[in-house]
């Protein structure tokens, strides 16, 4: 064993047990701030996963996009919403974890057999290094060419509608019949059949 | 072909930049969603000239747009059938086929949808243009053949989707809605992403076609376990049982227009992408997946039209009736036959005038009312025959009775099932349709056999009937259209089975599967 080799089973060997660490901390932790920087941390390491495997544009658009963008959103997200509120204890949390828990395991355990049983065409292609940008760039006008457009389409209305839920309404009024109108839906609210006799 | 070669060549390996120039796009295949596109971007800029303007112009621009769409498609029908965007989109007969129904269901809601809009104090303009964006995701996606392609579009279709269904923000039901739909079908489409990748794994191409191919001689347990994530987003596409459980809280959420596109136009978008990924990629799985499929028809089926007994709501009871629906259509689909796959083309396109029908009828009675629950019905025949006729023209279609268009979409599904020797699905299909005539009959009896004094509260105070208003004269010709096709058009249906023979007759897909089940019976 070379050097060069060591040195990337040992960096490969970190950057994982950080992944699997720190996947645990986001689901497991109660304070969610905490899982919110966890999450950046999966993120970086999930880069550095990249970067042993040669692709130095995922790695820096992995960084750019999931922990520059999306992780600090969430956080913007969390803090804005600092509301103190105490959640009713919900019965039987504890078999609902160990069901919830032994579901997971399964699939675990089906993943790994998978894994296991199937050949994998190994080695894989010969990485490429820093030709990759260029060849993600012919992909990209060439056989990806519609998804690579139909996702501007995608982008666009994401902001739009992200601006209508947003806004302010302005209208107050029906444009038809100039009436005042109460924004929802229009079907009123239905009872329920069976209206609980015990509360007041 | 040449240009087959030359397409699986770069997609395996890039050549070199200039041999690549010389491919052909065949651009020309998506030019009705250039329309529709178009037509999104047109609504988009009359909305900055205000509300008003928005109001009077984004219809018509909407009208001309997918009007244009289904004359392009109308065109293509029949023509050349030449892979699109280097392996990305295939515009076959089926995918013209969907995509029109598609086009049909969004240029339908438009016209139910101005009024209740208006009434509700929601922008038009931005609705318009969200519509039509998932309009275009569904097109897409009914023509996609490669799992890239086939993501994007189901994401623009789904994102969309979440949008209007929480439209309505004031209302909590609607942004209830919206949020539980956003989780599940974010969870959906993690799955679906989860399966991609096992397939990409396997392949090392995300071409549907070579994918197909690498399958043959793949090992099992990793392409079962693709196989079932696979299937698990096609069905929550569908909203088959049991991946069923978005759907009442989401339809009876929803502003109503927006569920009569999410029942029609979001499901024929599903099965195309169930024909694509099932019958195209996984033919050699194909007792496996046939397996599932019958067991998620039967649960659909059976479940769909028992629980949409008990419901009191109109909404929710479509949308029942609708997980019912779908357990029909995918009989077609497990059959796999030239008759089956006709049949199922047919039964989407019924299904798309009685259930928009119905739509149409419902939001009228809840614009002139504010209700939708079924008991307010009641006596409605003494003071609105138009919505009365409508609805249960309707609604005797969608439980199959002759003459209408219904009945025939479904005998001929059942027939098809019959002749493949489906005998679990047809039985159970033929019971669970004398189930869904109780309750659809239900409706009719509360409306038509209730003496005036019987009549509800709600149709005692009826608002005296007119037509003037903004966005109603839409609403009517919309209502009146889908009646017509439902009732006339069982008597004068042969060309709606020619239509869906030649749907299945000029698709290579199809065929090849018919020809390989055809192989396997005989030996």
């Amino acid at each position: 064993m070379t050097i060069a080799s060591s040195t990337q089973q040992i960096c490969f060997l970190v950057l994982s047990a950080g992944i699997v660490i720190g996947s645990l901390g986001v689901v497991l932790l109660e304070n969610i701030v905490y899982s919110a920087f966890l999450l950046g941390g999966v993120f970086m390491a999930v880069a550095g996963l990249y970067l042993l495997l040669n692709a130095s544009f995922v790695a820096a658009a992995q960084v750019l996009v999931y922990v520059g963008a999306v992780n600090v959103l969430i956080l913007f997200a969390i803090m804005l919403v600092n509301k103190k509120e105490d959640l009713k204890p919900i019965k039987g949390l504890q078999l609902r974890r160990l069901l919830s828990g032994g579901v997971c395991a399964g699939l675990l355990a089906l993943l790994i057999r998978v894994d296991i049983t199937t050949t994998w065409k190994l080695p894989g292609p010969q990485a490429i290094g820093e030709q990759a940008t260029e060849r993600i760039g012919e992909h990209l006008f060439t056989d990806y060419l519609l998804p690579f457009e139909l996702a501007s389409v995608l982008l666009l209305m994401a902001m739009i509608g992200a601006i209508v839920l947003a806004r302010r309404d302005i209208l107050t009024n029906d444009i038809g019949t100039g009436e005042s109108v109460k924004p929802g839906l229009i079907e009123k609210a239905n009872t329920p059949l069976l209206i609980d006799k015990s509360s007041p | 072909m040449p240009q087959m070669g030359a397409l699986i060549f770069a997609t395996q390996a890039m050549a070199a930049p200039e041999e690549l120039l010389n491919i052909a796009l065949n651009a020309g295949a998506i030019a009705p969603e250039g329309a529709v596109l178009l037509a999104m971007l047109g609504t988009l800029i009359v909305d900055l000239a205000g509300e008003k303007a928005a109001a009077k112009w984004s219809p018509p621009i909407c009208y001309a747009g997918l009007g244009t769409a289904l004359a392009l498609l109308a065109m293509q029908w029949n023509g050349p059938i030449e892979s699109s965007f280097l392996g990305s989109f295939l515009a076959d007969n089926l995918a013209i086929a969907f995509r029109a129904v598609v086009a049909l269901s969004t240029l339908l809601s438009l016209l139910i949808s101005w009024r209740y809009a208006e009434q509700s104090g929601s922008p038009i303009g931005e609705y318009a243009s969200i519509l039509l964006a998932a309009t275009l995701g569904a097109m897409l996606l009914c023509g996609a053949t490669d799992l890239v392609s086939v993501f994007v579009s189901l994401e623009t279709l789904s994102v969309a989707s979440y949008l209007l269904a929480g439209y309505m923000k004031r209302d909590a039901r609607s942004s209830e809605a919206a949020l539980k739909y956003l989780l599940v079908g974010s969870a959906a489409a993690a799955v679906f992403l989860y399966g991609a990748s096992l397939l990409y794994g396997i392949s090392g191409t995300t071409n549907l076609q070579i994918i197909g191919v690498a399958l043959l001689t793949s090992p099992t347990p990793i392409a079962a376990l693709a196989l079932v994530f696979i299937l698990a987003t096609v069905a929550f596409k569908i909203a088959a049982v049991p991946f069923h459980q978005w759907t009442p809280d989401v339809y009876e959420g929803s502003p109503t227009p927006v569920v009569a596109f999410l029942s029609v136009g979001s499901k024929a978008a599903g099965f195309a992408l169930a024909v694509r990924l099932l019958v195209g990629c996984f033919s050699a799985f194909d007792n496996q997946w046939k397996l599932l499929f019958t067991v998620l028809a039967v649960l659909s089926m059976s479940l769909g039209n028992v629980v949409a007994l008990a419901q009191t709501s109109m909404k929710r009871m479509l949308a029942y009736s609708s997980i019912g629906q779908a357990g029909f259509v995918m009989i077609g689909l497990v059959c796999g036959t030239e008759d089956g796959f006709a049949a199922m083309v047919l039964y989407m396109a019924a299904y798309l005038f009685m259930n928009l029908g119905a739509f149409a009828c419902i939001i009228l009675f809840s614009i002139r009312t504010g209700s939708d629950r079924i008991s307010d019905y009641a006596g409605l025949y003494q003071k609105d025959p138009l919505i009365t006729l409508g609805l249960s023209l309707c609604l005797l279609s969608l439980g199959g009775i002759p003459p209408m268009l219904g009945f025939f979409g479904k005998i001929y599904l059942f027939f098809a099932g019959w002749a493949d020797q489906q005998y679990l699905l047809v039985i159970v299909g033929l019971v669970t349709s004398v189930i869904s005539i109780y309750y659809y009959i239900s409706v009719i009896k509360m409306m038509v056999v209730k003496e005036p004094q019987e009549a509800s509260e709600v149709v005692k105070a009826y608002p005296s009937i007119q037509w003037k208003t903004i966005g109603l004269p839409p609403l009517r010709v919309a209502l009146i259209t889908c009646v017509l096709a439902t009732a006339i058009g069982g008597v004068l249906s042969n060309p709606l089975f020619q239509w869906a023979n030649t749907a299945v007759a000029g698709t290579p897909l199809l065929q090849e599967a018919i020809a390989l089940k055809g192989t396997g019976a005989l030996g």
